[in-house]
């Protein structure tokens, strides 16, 4: 459905409100629902400081629906489990010992 | 070499960033005369450490975000891999969504309008043909149909 039916069927006559609106209902469809599914990728690195484990969450986000780990054996990505409780260390400041 | 990540790897939330935790159940050993000693330092029973080896693109995540929103050709005829986005839409510019969830959209800016003009049961009744509309969405990808018989004596 083009922009301009959209328009026409509500009365709306401001495209940029418009476009805006509909941004804000995909966002909300993409936060209940799957409309489209987006992958990202980043490189883990061997630890080295308190924070290393740490790892941004992509920019563009709105729902997670997975996150996976390369088996570089069999190289295939396997999903990972969230924690459901945080183990007891707050900060580490010499992760490899 | 990392194998069975998904039983060894785990994350935690954490704001805008997810901590990774690598679970270890074994122990560096030596042998000291006929004896096989653990080294003092090294992990022992069940353990999460960090991450102790280095992966290129070694972390996926799979999200739902903004993506495509506006494109150029018609999606409902026009395979999704060959879809374009439009970078700079324009008002026969299509939005990427089937025409359930087009009619969905439509229902969100309805409710979005009468909740400017203060009309919260018409933004109600709005917003509840949203999600509607969306269950149908949903439920036309599924098949799912839940039948009942009707009773012989339907008027009572």
């Amino acid at each position: 459905m083009t922009i301009q039916e959209i328009m026409e069927r509500t009365g709306l006559k401001d495209f940029t409100l418009t476009k805006a609106y509909i941004k804000d209902a995909i966002h909300l469809i993409q936060s209940t629902t799957e409309d489209s599914i987006s992958k990202s990728y980043s490189n883990i690195v061997v630890a080295s400081d308190g924070d290393d484990n740490l790892y941004e969450l992509p920019t563009d986000l709105i729902s997670l629906k997975s996150v996976s780990v390369k088996d570089t054996q069999d190289s295939k990505y396997k999903k990972i489990r969230r924690l459901t409780t945080s183990p007891t260390v707050a900060e580490d400041s010499s992760p490899s010992t | 070499m990392s194998v069975d990540t998904h039983k060894t790897y785990f994350y935690e939330l954490k704001g805008k960033h997810i901590v990774i935790w690598k679970l270890v159940d074994t122990a560096s050993t030596d042998t000291i005369g006929s004896y096989r000693v653990r080294l003092p330092d090294s992990q022992y029973k069940d353990q999460l450490i960090y991450p102790d080896e280095a992966i290129t693109n070694g972390l996926r995540f799979e999200y739902t975000s903004l993506n495509k929103i506006f494109i150029k050709e018609d999606p409902e005829s026009v395979s999704t891999s060959l879809l374009t986005e439009d970078t700079s839409p324009n008002e026969d510019s299509h939005v990427n969504v089937n025409r359930m969830r087009a009619l969905a959209i439509i229902d969100y800016l309805k409710a979005t309008l009468n909740e400017a003009k203060g009309d919260l049961q018409m933004k109600e009744y709005y917003m509840r043909e949203f999600y509607k509309k969306l269950g149908d969405s949903e439920s036309n990808m599924r098949s799912i149909s839940i039948n009942f018989p009707s009773s012989p004596f339907s008027v009572k």
